[in-house]
């Protein structure tokens, strides 16, 4: 803690400068203790990785829609992986498998509550930096050699992960190909890339948490704290308890594979030859997992929920409708969040008795979930709505969270589970909700602060672009995938069954807008990347761009290390008084006038 | 090659035009006063977001009508019906929301729309109307959670198997990557398991004990033979990693781990044939199959599958499921060679008419024809 206090003080003392240390290039680019530029370095990572699974999801697509077809293009790019043109099966499952793994914790985890929470909070609440800066810079660079663990698995032999992203045991707690090809190095590579992504998550997560915290600026209590600053706090605390339980499993996991314990593995007869393993159990896993697992979606997409509600709330200038009921909604399903995980592990086997209290409780989240979409929506009512693109993306994201979050009624529900588990219908539940509209979430984000990342502002039309192709082809996508209930999901073909090769033009379809939403994501990293460097410029005199409440906007153009130049701000009104006494906006450490009244 | 790098071309060409036309605009939209601006993109955006509301509902329609149909076969089984009345409940009030919630946000969105005149309303909350809203989806989630597991109790209703006489038990070992179906034989009593290295070998894969008297006449079937309207105990395992016991028809879907059993318990209700006829009725099924010339439902089969990824042939583990008549189901029986007098010991197999005789006192026993291959429940 002292070491905290000292880095606070001698912010305080550097006042009127922007930098207290001289800094090489070398400590600004690329070991950062800034938390903006940390933030950064998050979202290059990230979005590098949005990039390679998205790819990799075009290629097992393209399998989809035509199973038949040989593509040359594939054997150029991976070589005997796809000998002849047309992708293994072995290849297919690897690539499913790196996709849920890339996409859940490397993009949606740590692209976006590493991004936000590390460029965000700080700013939001009125602090020099992050409570550790040095563990921040740690945090970030945990997630780096995770990253380049898990891209070097791309490169054995045997090839990359290959038994689902759930790592179920015993198809990945028995080392040995013959079983599974990716189930040799490549497992090992994907547990030794797992244990740094967590060590780094939860290295930011306590920071996040001691920052917001202790190092609020004078007057920023906790009900004038941003919503997603708050979201943002939730995630952290939701990380911090759930993946341990993950580190826990996988480290089992690994004890199973590489010393022949039994934690996981009972009774395995290969070709007939009994295996040494006795009296461990694959359910219990299954449970470890998803203790983290169900969490890790609200780790996902509580940052969407900040931003949004942010967005929302500047763009419609009004305040977010029920401010404490978001709250509220936020802490309880951090609460439920955390009884709900065997909803997933209805048909694996485990009592039917204790199904009913996870139906029971799955089901309860749906409450303030519910209340949060009404909220949103009331947001709207009335207001006076800029539609910049950050805001396209943020409504865009209620219609994709409303979608997705109502299937959630079907799954949750035991008794109906046990036809759609692990069919196309989950698929295209969970797509929706956590996979779009989570990137909606980020691309809201990423259009609405990428003035204060770089000073300089994204083209409009490319974004309009980006958002309507992302949208319609999202939905195009993931829509018609509820109509195949009764399809298994991680199948290579369904040639060999009467009962499920009824959709190929369905298959078809969904490959062809899949490449749509790959198109107008490739619109985005153009104007991302080029506007970085020639993007319209942000001036002095126009600080606050979209007319935000909120303290980042009151930083300079390029805010240095310590974030104000001068006396950190000081907090006398909550985030939302939009549209109110005369003025359309009321920052938030604009002092109360004569006569107003705290909200 | 040729033809490759004019794809790419095209690509980067296509690409180049949305950035040349985007910056266009932007450069345009700089000399223009930034509301008017505001109020131009937003009356845009406002519209089209209507719009999309008009055409995305239409869409949804259009997907109902065209893939519906296809959604879920007909149920063949007795809790199928259960699971498929919950499952419409549930689409209907999933629809309803869906549909009202985003008429309203998108018609707000709309409305709204930027006006330099229009001065937005400040009304930070109400708790009259968010009570409403925590009230109605609590009364609706309570209705589905109570039907929910009042289907899921019924379902899951072990005491069953001992209030019924006669029920049909096999059991399903899957491993990479098929299946090893079993039937009790004659005697309708599975012989014990010990997993061992004494007894699982690679012909006696389950560990089967050959001393079990009971273990004699089991044998292992090519398909799933079930039989219409009998009350049927699936008894499932695996090998080698975790599987997936999946009949779409049946609503039938429970995983099947090494070392710890599982069980599902069901009732088909249509025969192979039944369920054939129902389907000649049906317009996708009358198409004729280019491959055999015959109406699809003519070749109908139900099908067995794997749900739980279980390697690189996870796609590949079908089976033939067969539902007939009682007495199609004692001749199948019948024909079919016990494992153990034809696999692991064929110079022991007993002559013709002493297999009969073996058999006929159990016949006697139990008062009746059939039940010679039916489980008898203790």
């Amino acid at each position: 803690m002292s070491e905290v206090t000292a880095h606070h003080d001698s912010a305080h003392a550097a006042d009127g400068h922007d930098d207290h240390h001289e800094q090489s290039w070398l400590t600004t680019y690329i070991f950062s203790q800034d938390h903006k530029m940390i933030g950064k370095q998050f979202l290059m990572t990230g979005i590098f990785w949005a990039f390679v699974g998205g790819l990799l999801s075009l290629f097992f697509r393209m399998q989809l829609a035509w199973p038949n077809e040989t593509f040359p293009i594939l054997e150029t790019l991976l070589g005997s992986w796809a000998e002849g043109g047309k992708l293994s099966n072995d290849f297919y499952y690897a690539l499913v498998t790196m996709h849920g793994t890339i996409l859940v914790f490397f993009v949606l985890t740590a692209g976006l509550s590493g991004t936000f929470s590390n460029f965000l909070i700080p700013l939001q609440i009125g602090a020099r930096d992050m409570a550790s800066p040095f563990m921040n810079m740690l945090s970030y660079w945990f997630f780096f050699a995770a990253s380049a663990v898990l891209f070097l698995s791309f490169f054995v032999q045997t090839g990359p992960a290959s038994g689902g992203w759930t790592a179920y045991p015993p198809l990945n707690g028995i080392r040995d190909i013959a079983l599974n090809k990716g189930s040799g190095l490549g497992f090992d590579l994907w547990i030794t890339s797992m244990t740094l992504f967590i060590v780094g998550s939860t290295l930011g997560s306590l920071n996040y948490v001691s920052t917001v915290i202790n190092m609020r600026t004078k007057g920023m209590s906790f009900t004038k704290m941003p919503l997603i600053t708050w979201a943002l706090t939730f995630t952290a605390v939701l990380g911090i308890l759930a993946f341990p339980a993950l580190l826990a499993a996988a480290g089992l996991l690994e004890f199973d594979r590489l010393l022949g314990t039994s934690f996981f593995l009972n009774n395995i007869v290969i070709n007939g030859d009994l295996q040494a393993y006795k009296g461990g159990s694959p359910i219990i896993y299954q449970h470890l997992f998803w203790f983290l697992g169900h969490p890790e979606v609200y780790i996902i997409i509580f940052p969407a929920f900040g931003i949004v509600s942010e967005v929302l709330s500047v763009h419609s200038k009004k305040p977010v409708f029920g401010y404490r009921a978001m709250i509220l909604s936020l802490g309880s399903i951090l609460v439920i969040g955390f009884f709900v995980w065997a909803h997933h592990m209805f048909v694996t086997g485990m009592s039917p008795a204790i199904g009913k209290v996870f139906v029971i409780f799955t089901l309860l989240i749906a409450i303030p979930s519910a209340v949060k979409v009404f909220n949103w929506i009331t947001t709207l009512w009335r207001g006076n709505i800029r539609f910049t693109v950050p805001m396209m993306f943020a409504i865009g994201f209620v219609s994709l969270f409303i979608s997705g979050g109502i299937t959630g009624l079907h799954l949750g529900n035991s008794t109906v589970d046990i036809q759609l588990h692990d069919s196309y219908f989950v698929v295209g539940h969970f797509h929706i909700v956590m996979g779009v509209a989570a990137f909606f979430g980020m691309w809201a984000g990423v259009y609405q602060w990428f003035p204060k990342m770089f000073g300089r502002f994204m083209n409009e039309t490319m974004g309009y672009i980006h958002f309507w192709g992302s949208l319609i082809g999202g939905y195009m996508v993931f829509f018609p995938m509820h109509f195949m209930a009764g399809v298994p999901r991680r199948y290579y073909a369904f040639d060999q069954f009467q009962s499920f090769n009824n959709f190929q033009d369905v298959n078809v379809f969904i490959t062809l807008a899949a490449f749509l939403v790959m198109s107008s994501n490739i619109v985005f990293l153009i104007n991302f990347f080029y506007s970085i460097f020639k993007g319209r410029e942000m001036t002095e005199d126009n600080l606050n761009p979209w007319g935000a409440n909120t303290l980042e906007w009151t930083t300079p153009v390029h805010p240095g290390h310590g974030n104000w130049p001068g006396d950190l701000p000081v907090v006398y009104r909550w985030p939302y008084d939009y549209s109110t006494n005369g003025n359309e906006v009321n920052p938030q450490n604009k002092p109360l006038e004569e006569g107003e009244h705290e909200h | 090659m040729g033809t490759t790098l004019l794809a790419v071309i095209t690509v980067i060409l296509f690409f180049t035009i949305i950035f040349l036309v985007a910056k266009a605009n932007e450069m345009s939209s700089l000399g223009k006063d930034a509301d008017e601006h505001m109020e131009d993109t937003s009356n845009l955006q406002g519209k089209l977001l209507f719009a999309f509301l008009i055409l995305g509902m239409a869409a949804v329609g259009y997907s109902f009508f065209e893939l519906g149909p296809r959604m879920l076969p007909l149920s063949a089984s007795e809790h199928g019906d259960l699971i498929d009345s919950m499952f419409n409940i549930t689409n209907v009030v999933a629809m309803f929301v869906f549909v009202l919630t985003h008429i309203i946000l998108l018609t707000f969105a709309y409305l709204y729309r930027y006006k330099r005149n229009r001065k937005a309303y400040f009304f930070p909350h109400d708790s009259r109307l968010e009570l409403v809203w925590t009230i109605i989806p609590a009364i609706v989630l309570t209705f589905l959670v109570f039907r929910g597991i009042k289907a899921w109790n019924e379902i899951f209703d072990f005491e069953k198997l001992e209030n019924t006489t006669e029920v049909l038990r096999f059991e399903a070992t899957a491993k990479q990557f098929g299946w090893i179906l079993r039937y009790p034989g004659k005697d309708g009593e599975f012989g014990e398991r010990i997993i061992d290295q004494e007894h699982v070998s690679q012909i006696n894969e389950l560990g089967i004990n050959w001393e079990d008297p009971n273990s004699k006449d089991d044998f292992m079937a090519n398909e799933l033979v079930l039989i219409k309207g009998k009350l049927t105990l699936a008894k499932l395992g695996a090998q080698d990693v975790l599987h997936g016991f999946y009949l779409p028809h049946f609503r039938v879907k429970m995983d099947c781990l090494p070392g710890l059993p599982t069980q599902f318990m069901f009732t088909p209700k249509y025969t192979t044939e039944e369920y054939r006829e129902i389907l000649s009725h049906k317009k996708y099924w009358q198409k004729i199959d280019p491959e055999t010339g015959n109406p699809k439902w003519q070749d109908f089969q139900f099908e067995l599958a794997c749900t739980e990824l279980c390697g690189k042939s996870h796609f590949a583990m079908q089976r033939v499921v067969r539902v007939v008549t009682q007495e199609e189901y004692d001749a199948w029986v019948n024909e079919s060679k016990s494992y153990y007098y034809t696999v692991i010991n064929p110079d022991a197999a007993p002559v013709e008419e002493e297999l009969i005789e073996e058999v006929i006192p159990i016949k006697e026993e139990i008062d009746s024809a059939a039940v010679s291959i039916v489980a008898r429940v203790r």
